[in-house]
């Protein structure tokens, strides 16, 4: 089972390594930047289809004890749906399945439905096993469940099925089982007695290399190899400007030109995870875990200085990059009590996500992490430290051969299961960034000015953030909830707009309600970033994240969260939104630049439905409307008053098919077309296809 | 010629300046008018005379710098350069150019060094001249009154962050295009045939503008607009560290002297907040007002000592070809005398159109036809350069202005028509555009006439100067075309402007330059190439008369390239390297050209480009250059892949009255 969790984690490593980097390849224009990287980011692609279910839950198993988890379930190793599930069941955590599931659910995974459906009647099995089964039984009590509390308040439940079934052969008795048990020097043993053998390369029997049996010579080290093939080709449209400097065509005499892109990127991922322990039996004591991505990427446009800041180089690119998306350390120092509750200790590359849904942070970066459980898992912490490294542009993956970033978070954060009703978790953190890039002159890979961005004074600035969360994730009866709210407080040495500092105060705030008829699950989306009203005052109002990468709305599925728009106009080397974020926030690059709380803001409404058409085949859709919260700073920029707050309509849908209803092949095909409205009207245009935009996606994965 | 010329001008120049003969205090000392004493924070003033209807601009306040002013605006500074322990030469000059004052302290330099290229060995053109500190100070005054209007103040350090190799000039940049006025340093120079000069014994054309700037337009800081009342009245130019210069990274926060000093001067006479430079934001990018500031001043402007000529003090300096000695009042801008006033209905078909006047009533530039008949045919008829102006004017309506608080003003700018000899057919400006664009709009127009005229690589082969006369094969090369600039192309300003850059294309560091330029190590705003080069004669001269070396003063006539007429070269009042002017067809046949100036460069085009387009499709005889001859048909092959060059770039959300993008396409 290690295998599963470790190919989940891969995936997920994959998706953020991917997600960043799509956000890249968003073109930057003036551009331009670079659209390119997206593609490179694709490797991991999580953004794929699937993706989300990859990544949430697999971060989450991180967070409380993954590894540990993941063994029991041997048996569903395989890749198949199935994996994922059984694994987070097992851990006998079961608020926490629900959570996952509905995460992945936003984010527009696969199986989640299915997921949560078996969630459910699990968890009540599990917390009173005896009580289906026995006849005369009396309700559970403080010390039927050994000492654990019984989670929320007490509940009427339904009476217990009592048979009365005449003639219904009983199971047997305890005695009727042998009594005399006989040692074998190991269990594996066992299995090469009963003939269950595999080959190296099959994952989904006893294989050493998939961490089923001890490597030679141990007989508690393990090894996981995993493998991943992310493949992706977009295509997609977004207001492209013309260099100045130059033009590819004569006749172009504005500034918008030809809007149409493509990219293609390939991302091979080989993982290695070594440690010790007892498979399923008990947590490992310590663990190596390596990730390294492969990535080639290839992006094309029809305009100048896009892929890259001299306007003579040619509209298509060619980029690659050998990454390290993990690379740490996992130490075991206690265990806490017999339910295997623990500290431990992780240091390295490795990934870290601040909330169910990644809007403030998710990726994998350089960090010392503390974290446990308590209580059989019912309640979780987090204490963390992370140097960002910096990333690739064209990929998004992590560049190991530049310096580390000034931008370091420390981390603290909580879980509570069943809080505050059964079947929901809540957490509570808290993150302070701070930032000493003042100093810095940072170019992206492709020329263009990251550090400091070119927006406002252009000057470089430090700040310090700490922001403050609340997010919770789980159901209340049959209605599922995602909510997520922060704060955020701190200053910025250089108000890009006064250049003195300026005090910075946001906030925001996202819902998803979802409820499942059948095989349909229909959701509502709701988003509010607040964005800053005065540009000349000394505060910062607009809200921006860390790193985001919200699995929200439809996800990359959804054009505003998949492509980013470059500011013409307003900024050179500056978007509107990020690749794979939902935040206009004016930044030069998610991966590269610095957070910018001189922002509009976003609000964003939508409705979707995901529709399990078939067992390997699930239909997602999404229909969302977005604005700016304040246009303010949208206007100073760009020397214009009077903008529209409304962004426009964003429609799309995903086609998910699992040929082999598992895992280790997923391919995905999704379209968006984004209907700009006033607002993003009276900023910019295109040339083409009648003013709308597209995004479409094709996303193959094959995952050892 | 350049090397020759450089160690004459230098030694005519270090003689000088001429302290003090006549000065004397003519006025009250510090008296100040009530209205001056704080630095006005409200919306730009645009009071002044009713809207006529139909009008869609308001027409600046009447308002000029009093004596008084002009004296409490001296005693300021000097408060401030004593504080500093640096006496300074002060000017002030009203919106129009004229000089009402030079002052200058006991101690002050009498010259000032303008600054080397990066490397010294390398000057040429203006680098490390040494100049009388009194034109430094008047050049800066000028710039400091001539960008700016009642919708946007810019001092002489917003000059420099848009006229350099990179915008903005700082260490991040480097790779971005140049600055978006890259080369208008080398407008309102001393020998334009359009810019007026100081008449020593006045009369009603005495106080017309635009004046001449000895020097150009500054990018040293320490020139400052001056305002009353939030209306523009002139600017304020200060030279105490002897260094004529410019700020090449915008991202440090600079001490300079003259700047502090200038400050000083301009407080109750400071620019209204919500105008300054730093307000206006190109592409993103925030424009910067100053780096000195009401807390980095040393002295309390409002407790400056009375003016004062005593001589332990300072004295009012005549400068030839500027100044008499005697403190002078500024004009009203808008009036007759100021030279620029509303157009009567006979003279522009619209109730918002200014004209340039004589000061007598006559306007200077009323549309006219072409005298080029002889070399096109048929030159451009008065109803043809109408039809552009009123389209131009049109168009400019509705435009949205891209440097002007507060948002969604109308752009306001100067628009001139030329034939292909140069000749001015006509101006038209808006009520409050800046000054500068009245001699920027005919360089341009000029620029683009010039070298899309077949005769263009004749005229520049006849240049006195092998300096000059080089640029020509190096261009043919670079383009690899033996016969370029024999005709076949129309060429826009823009497009002399990709030329004309130290990195070609512009911005990209160690690319070579292009052809009209100077290589990045002899390059600075002091010596551009070709541009410079053309006139680098009429400012020796100049200097050399400014400096009482010379008796002569240079014709008002720049370039000594071969007449296209008797007393007419095409390129009287210098060339112009950035966006806004295209040159005008009658089919294939070159007949003119249309410059535009005094808001963003895309808007300039755009005015130039439309007016030209919807102009001719009013008369139907005349319009756009062919696009298959147009300059964005050329391509230069470089290391690093292929470059086009541009024709013209037409602004994002161009318009006021609707979102419509991209509206020159397929023009």
């Amino acid at each position: 089972m290690r295998t599963f969790s470790l190919r989940a984690i891969f995936l997920t490593t994959a998706l953020f390594a991917v997600a960043p980097a799509f956000a890249q390849d968003q073109s930057k224009s003036d551009a331009a930047k670079s659209d390119t990287p997206a593609d490179s980011g694709a490797p991991a692609k999580s953004d794929n289809a699937g993706k989300a279910d990859a990544d949430a839950k697999p971060i989450v198993i991180d967070a409380s004890k993954p590894a540990k988890v993941a063994e029991k379930d041997q048996a569903s190793r395989s890749g198949n749906s199935a994996d994922a599930k059984p694994i987070i069941i097992d851990a006998s955590k079961p608020v926490k399945v629900a959570e996952q599931d509905q995460a992945s659910k936003s984010g527009k995974s696969a199986d989640d439905k299915k997921t949560d459906a078996d969630a459910k009647p699990l968890i009540i099995d599990a917390s009173k096993p005896v009580r289906v089964a026995q006849k005369d039984q009396v309700p559970a009590t403080q010390d039927s469940t050994d000492g654990r509390s019984i989670p929320g308040p007490l509940r009427n439940y339904e009476k217990p099925v009592l048979q009365n079934n005449q003639g219904a052969v009983q199971a047997p008795p305890p005695e009727a089982f042998p009594d005399e048990w006989i040692p074998v020097p190991d269990r594996w043993r066992i299995v090469d007695a009963l003939g269950i053998g595999g080959q190296w390369w099959d994952p989904y029997n006893q294989n050493v290399i998939k961490g089923d049996r001890p490597i030679l010579g141990t007989d508690d080290w393990f090894m996981d190899l995993t493998g991943v093939s992310d493949s992706v080709a977009e295509f997609r449209s977004f207001p492209t400007p013309v260099s100045v400097q130059t033009t590819q065509r004569p006749g172009s005499l504005d500034v918008f030109g030809d809007a149409d892109s493509a990219l293609y990127t390939q991302t091979f991922i080989a993982g290695v995870d070594l440690y010790q322990g007892s498979t399923a039996f008990k947590p490992p004591d310590i663990e190596f875990r390596f990730a390294a991505a492969a990535n080639i990427n290839y992006a094309m446009v029809n305009e100048r200085r896009i892929l890259n800041v001299d306007p003579a180089a040619p509209t298509h690119r060619l980029d690659g990059i050998v990454a390290l998306q993990e690379a740490f350390m996992d130490y075991h120092i206690r265990n806490v009590d017999d339910r295997y509750d623990f500290d431990s200790i992780r240091v390295g590359i490795q990934p870290f996500t601040s909330d169910f849904r990644g809007f403030l942070f998710q990726d994998n970066q350089l960090g010392v992490r503390l974290f446990g459980d308590r209580e059989n898992n019912r309640y979780q912490y987090n204490l963390g430290f992370f140097a960002r490294l910096e990333k690739d542009t064209n990929s998004g993956l992590n560049d190991i051969t530049q310096m580390i970033r000034k931008d370091y978070l420390a981390v603290a954060n909580f879980y509570a299961q069943d809080f505050p009703v059964p079947g929901f978790t809540s957490e509570a953190v808290a993150i302070y960034n701070w930032n000493r890039e003042g100093g810095d002159i940072h170019l992206d890979e492709n020329g263009f000015p990251a550090r400091p961005a070119l927006l406002g004074d252009n000057r470089g600035r430090d700040y310090d953030v700490v922001y403050l969360g609340y997010s919770g994730d789980g159901h209340f009866g049959d209605v599922n909830l995602t909510v997520t709210g922060y704060g955020e407080l701190g200053q910025d040495r250089d108000n890009i707009f006064t250049n003195v500092p300026a005090d910075i105060s946001g906030y925001f705030f996202a819902a998803e309600p979802s409820m499942d008829f059948d095989w349909i699950r229909v959701r509502l989306s709701g988003l509010y970033a607040s964005g800053d009203d005065n540009p000349y005052d000394n505060h910062e109002g607009g809200f921006d994240a860390i790193f985001e990468n919200p699995q929200f709305a439809g996800a990359d599925t959804s054009y505003w969260i998949r492509q980013s728009i470059p500011f013409a106009g307003g900024g050179r080397d500056i978007f509107l939104n990020s690749r794979n974020g939902v935040l206009n926030d004016l930044r030069s690059s998610k991966e590269e630049g610095q957070s910018n709380f001189n922002n509009p803001g976003t609000i964003l409404l939508g409705a979707g439905a995901d529709f399990d058409v078939l067992p390997e085949l699930r239909v997602s859709s999404s229909l969302n409307h977005l604005w700016f919260a304040d246009t303010t700073i949208v206007e100073a920029l760009r020397q214009q008053g009077n903008i529209s707050q409304d962004l426009g309509w964003d429609a799309s849908m995903a086609l998910t098919w699992r040929p082999f209803l598992t895992q280790n092949i997923v391919l995905r095909a999704s379209g968006a077309v984004l209907s700009p409205g006033a607002g993003f009207n009276d900023l910019f245009t295109t040339n083409t296809h009648d003013g709308e935009y597209y995004s479409v996606l094709l996303n193959a994965i094959a995952t050892f | 010629m350049i090397a020759r010329l450089r160690p004459f001008l230098s030694m005519m120049l270090s003689g000088l300046l001429v302290l003090g003969a006549c000065s004397k205090n003519d006025g009250s000392a510090a008296s100040n008018t009530s209205s001056n004493n704080t630095t006005a924070s409200t919306a730009p003033a645009t009071t002044g005379s009713t809207n006529n209807s139909g009008s869609l601009y308001n027409v600046p306040g009447q308002q000029s710098l009093s004596v008084s002013d002009v004296q409490t605006i001296i005693a300021q500074a000097v408060a401030e350069a004593k504080a500093q322990g640096k006496p300074a030469v002060i000017a002030v000059v009203d919106r129009v150019g004229n000089v009402l004052a030079v002052y200058s302290m006991a101690g002050a330099p009498p010259t000032a060094t303008i600054r080397n290229a990066p490397n010294p060995s390398d000057n040429t053109d203006l680098e490390g001249l040494t100049i009388p500190a009194a034109g430094a100070a008047i050049a800066k005054a000028i710039t400091g009154a001539y960008l700016s209007s009642g919708g946007n103040a810019f001092s002489t350090r917003t000059a420099s962050e848009i006229v350099q190799q990179n915008f903005p000039p700082e260490p991040s940049s480097a790779g971005l295009e140049s600055g978006p006025l890259f080369g208008v340093q080398f407008s309102q120079l001393p020998c334009s045939d359009l810019s007026s000069r100081f008449i020593p014994a006045g009369g009603a054309a005495g106080m017309i503008g635009p004046k001449r700037s000895p020097l150009g337009l500054a990018a040293d800081p320490g020139g400052f607009p001056l305002y009353k009342n939030s209306v523009l009245v002139g600017g304020v130019g200060v030279m105490a560290d002897g260094d004529y210069g410019f700020d090449p990274n915008i991202q440090d926060v600079d001490y300079d002297i003259d700047e502090n000093i200038a400050w000083a001067a301009t407080s109750g006479y400071g620019a209204p907040d919500s105008i300054t430079a730093d307000k206006v934001f190109i592409d993103g990018t925030q424009l910067v007002f100053t780096n000195a500031s009401n807390s980095t001043i040393k002295s309390n402007p409002s407790a400056a000592p009375a003016f004062s000529t005593s001589a332990s003090v300072g004295t009012l300096t005549p400068v030839i070809g500027y100044f008499a000695g005697t403190i002078i009042p500024g004009v009203v801008y808008g009036t007759e005398a100021s030279g620029i006033r509303p157009a009567t209905s006979a003279e522009f078909d619209n109730v918002d159109a200014f004209v340039l006047s004589n000061g007598s009533g006559t306007n200077r530039y009323q549309a006219t036809g072409g005298s080029d008949g002889a070399d096109v045919g048929s030159p451009l008829t008065s109803a043809e350069v109408s039809a552009v102006l009123q389209a131009a004017f049109k168009v400019m309506s509705d435009t949205r202005a891209a440097i002007r608080q507060p948002l969604n003003s109308r752009a306001q700018v100067t628009t001139s028509v030329v034939d292909t000899h140069g000749k001015i057919l006509g101006m038209v400006r808006a009520p409050d555009a800046p000054i500068f664009g009245i001699d920027v709009s005919l360089q341009k127009a000029r620029t683009a006439a010039f070298y899309s005229n077949k005769n263009a690589a004749a005229d520049l082969s006849s240049d006195p100067s092998a300096d000059v006369r080089n640029f020509l094969p190096a261009a043919r090369t670079f383009l690899n075309d033996t016969t370029a600039f024999t005709g076949a192309t129309a060429f826009s300003s823009r497009s002399i402007g990709n030329l004309s850059q130290p990195f070609f294309p512009s911005g990209v560091e160690g690319n070579p330059n292009g052809p009209f330029s100077r290589p990045i190590a002899k390059w600075s705003p002091f010596s551009t190439g070709l541009q410079s080069a053309i006139v680098l004669t009429n400012l020796g001269q100049h200097l050399a008369y400014v400096t009482g070396a010379s008796a002569t003063d240079t014709p008002a006539r720049c370039t000594f390239i071969q007449d296209a007429a008797p007393g007419q070269n095409r390129l009287q009042n210098g060339e112009q390297i950035f966006s806004g002017g295209v040159p005008i067809y009658r089919g294939n046949v070159l007949v003119g050209a249309v410059g535009t100036s005094g808001d963003g460069i895309d808007q300039d085009d755009m005015v130039s480009f439309l007016g030209l387009y919807n102009g001719g499709q009013t008369v139907n005889t005349i319009g756009e250059a062919p696009t298959a001859i147009r300059s964005d048909q050329i391509v230069v092959q470089i290391s690093a892949g292929s470059v086009r060059l541009r024709y013209v770039n037409c602004p994002v959300a161009p318009l006021l009255d609707t979102s419509t993008q991209d509206v020159c396409s397929g023009k």
